[in-house]
């Protein structure tokens, strides 16, 4: 992608400076971005972009110089990326952020403030800081998608399993269940739940685990089928076993990789769920953040005043580091 | 071996050669499987009208009240308690609704001036129709080119970059997505038009290059100056052409269809992101298995054309999958324009549906989310029941 035009015959360069060139040229690009306030934002945005990509195509060669090719500095980012925001999200209340949650405490803050020193991303229409919003608006996103798998993945296996080892009429009824959830569009049937429930954390929680439960159901089915027709659950129930204990001991640990690794995914559609339901003003209402709810104020001023748009940014890498980790481990899986 | 060997593999040329009374049974066979496929649909579909109903039965608060606002007399409530039906038990409500149903009638607006649903459902549902049919084209024409490339090239650079980007694309949401393009080519149109000179122009320099460098290498300079001359054109165009979107509303057809495309280009390519990135990578996938096939290998040892190898031999075969994830697509779609029409302001369906959830319109939601899902579940069966009409082998796997 970056061969230099070396010229034959010529001195050649040690590829080290190479790839050290190319990560002082996206830092440079950085620099320059960060620095000129003068040119427009968008073309200090491709700037930072391009410098970001030359940056991490640079450093990606040096890493895989030093610990072998198979190394992966994109997971390593994207694990890195959900610390961070793990911790800023559980840490919030300590850290030392200027005033986020309540309007009449920030009245003396200047309103729609460009990034600086004191507000690093900017102020709200109420002077609220933005970075503190995206900080409390994480808790919220990562609090409704674990507790929605939790819930969803919960009873959905649950009853996925229960059906694969009772077959018959049982089955019959919840694979009927099933289809009935599946035939919603999942936002609508998000929206039609968030119309009957009130808008809080709870509530929320609770309606991205209706939704999920249906596809938890179907794995779990398939694989438990799978596993029910194996040599040591027949020998299990030869020796007399019980039903639950073949369905817990026997049965639950052999399929749980699976939905494991599968719930890491759901994680991450969850959270685009919440935030568009969050978009659409049918989640937890302002002034309480939520990525959703402020980019959704944003977009009556997003023309003039482009950083209040700055939640997407987190929003898109928290999908993508976990789309990211979620593949790393199914193939990992896979290649043993 | 021979005993293994499927139907539909030893099936002779002609019909007249089938063995007395075989065709008929098969035929048999396959009305039967249909006809299960369509009561699965129906009692889905009745399960669909259950929750649609009785979902958003469960709304706090009184949809009266939500009516008429605050100042409405105890008399004027009860009136049209009356007319709504709600004074009855709830099963005779759901009965009603449901006959309803069957005759197309799903009752009037709660919000006032009252209007049949129906109408306005209809109204509506061309405009959403349109977001899919073009959505569903677009992502195509770009999908299928990507795919085919992707593949011929597998693990080189064109085919990690553009694997990279859809990854991209899919952890993308629907509302920053569209928020992106309106920033982009409403806001900075300008900015837009310069990149797409830049691109231009990089792109003639780097073909010319890569072109002379093939003739020096004795190889041939087409493959080069097809995929340079393409990021020329489209550079161009989008320099030259680039019109004017307008950030939010809908032009309908009979103004003019340039009007109308340009209103809804936007929306499109908000939606097309994802449906590319699932695309590519179904077909990308399908087209390694395909051209790992001897058959390819025989063509190719012929000295058949690459483009010959690559559409012919490989992509026809490797369609199918493809085509019953568009058809899922398609259903999907009918419900994924919610964001995108409530971003551009479209009045489609979408929109309605969030209008009257926020309303708290009750009966436009019942019958926007029964209308969706049952559209949904019903394109989904008709995808099944093609493919056994396409594809023997589903009738011999999934027997009735």
């Amino acid at each position: 992608m970056t061969v230099p035009l070396a010229k034959t015959g010529g001195a050649r360069v040690p590829d080290a400076v190479w790839r050290w060139a190319i990560v002082l040229l996206g830092a440079i690009l950085v620099g320059v971005a960060l620095s000129t306030p003068m040119v427009l934002p968008v073309v200090r945005l491709l700037l930072g972009a391009l410098g970001l990509v030359f940056a991490y195509a640079g450093a990606s060669r040096l890493l895989r110089a030093r610990f072998g090719p198979d190394f992966d500095p994109g997971v390593w980012l994207a694990g890195s990326w959900l610390v961070l925001i793990v911790l800023a999200a559980a840490t919030a209340d300590l850290l030392p952020l200027p005033e986020s949650l309540d309007p009449s405490k920030a009245l003396t803050e200047p309103t729609y403030a460009a990034p600086s020193a004191a507000h690093l991303l900017g102020t709200d229409q109420y002077g609220l800081d933005v970075l503190g919003q995206i900080v409390y608006g994480a808790r919220v996103s990562l609090v409704v998608g674990l507790g929605g798998v939790l819930i969803g993945g919960t009873i959905g296996t649950l009853l996925g399993l229960t059906a694969s080892y009772l077959r018959g009429r049982v089955d019959g009824a919840v694979g009927w269940g099933t289809d009935v959830l599946l035939s919603f569009p999942p936002l609508v049937l998000l929206m039609a739940l968030a119309a009957v429930l009130e808008p809080r954390t709870r509530n929320i929680c609770l309606a991205l685990g209706i939704l999920v439960i249906p596809s938890f159901v179907r794995l779990s089915r398939a694989a438990g089928l799978k596993v029910a027709g194996q040599p040591f659950v027949l020998m299990a129930r030869a020796m007399g076993a019980t039903r639950r204990r073949i369905l817990f001991r026997e049965i639950l640990p052999n399929i749980l990789p699976s939905v494991l690794s599968y719930a890491l995914l759901v994680v991450a559609i969850l959270i685009v769920a919440e935030a568009s339901l969050s978009f659409l003003g049918l989640s937890i209402q302002r002034p309480a953040p939520t990525w959703g709810n402020m980019i959704a104020e944003a977009e009556a001023e997003f023309q003039t005043h482009p950083f209040l748009l700055a939640p997407a940014v987190p929003l898109f890498l928290t999908v993508y580091s976990i789309n990211r980790i979620g593949d790393f481990l199914r193939a990992g899986k896979e290649g043993d | 071996m021979a005993g293994q060997v499927t139907v539909a593999e030893t099936r002779p040329a002609g019909k007249s050669a089938l063995p007395a009374g075989r065709g008929r049974t098969r035929r048999a066979k396959t009305a039967r499987y249909v006809l299960s496929r369509v009561v699965r649909l129906l009692s889905i579909i009745a399960g669909v009208t259950f929750i649609s109903f009785f979902l958003l039965k469960l709304t706090p608060g009184d949809p009266v009240a939500t009516a008429l606002g605050p100042e409405a007399t105890p008399e004027q409530a009860a009136r049209l308690r009356a007319s709504l039906g709600l004074d009855r038990p709830v099963w005779e409500q759901y009965l009603d609704w449901l006959r309803g149903v069957v005759t197309g009638d799903f009752g009037s607006t709660l919000s006032q001036p009252s209007r049949p649903v129906s109408g306005e459902l209809a109204a509506r549902l061309p405009v959403t129709l349109q977001l899919i049919g073009l959505t569903v084209v677009l992502s195509l024409a770009i999908a299928i080119p990507l795919a085919v490339w992707s593949a011929h090239r597998a693990g080189r650079t064109f085919d990690r970059a553009v694997s990279s980007v859809l990854y991209g694309f899919v952890a993308m949401p629907g509302f920053v997505a569209a928020l992106l393009l309106v920033m982009l080519f409403v806001f900075h149109a300008d900015a837009v038009r310069t990149a797409g000179l830049a691109l231009a122009c990089a792109a003639l320099a780097l073909t010319l290059v890569a072109a002379f460098r093939a003739r020096r290498r004795e190889a041939s300079p087409l493959p080069a100056l097809i995929g340079g001359g393409a990021a020329v054109l489209v550079g161009g165009a989008v320099y030259a052409l680039l019109p004017e979107f307008p950030r939010q509303g809908f032009v309908p057809v009979s103004d003019g269809l340039g009007a109308n495309l340009t209103s809804v280009a936007l929306p499109v390519f908000a939606l097309t992101f994802v449906d590319i990135a699932v695309f590519t990578r179904l077909l990308r996938g399908d087209l390694i298995g395909e051209l790992a096939k001897p058959h390819v290998l025989a063509s190719r040892a012929k000295g058949m054309s690459t483009a010959h190898v690559l559409v012919r031999e490989s992509l026809r075969p490797s369609m199918f999958s493809l085509i019953t994830v568009v058809g899922l697509t398609i259903g999907q779609l009918i419900g994924g324009t919610i964001i995108v029409e409530h971003v551009f302001r479209l009045p489609g369906v979408g929109s309605l549906l969030v209008a009257s959830v926020r309303n708290g319109d009750y009966p436009v939601v019942q019958a926007a989310i029964f209308v969706i899902a049952a559209v949904y579940v019903t394109v989904n069966s008709l995808i099944d029941i093609a493919y056994t009409y396409l594809d023997p082998r589903v009738r011999q796997v999934n027997p009735v």
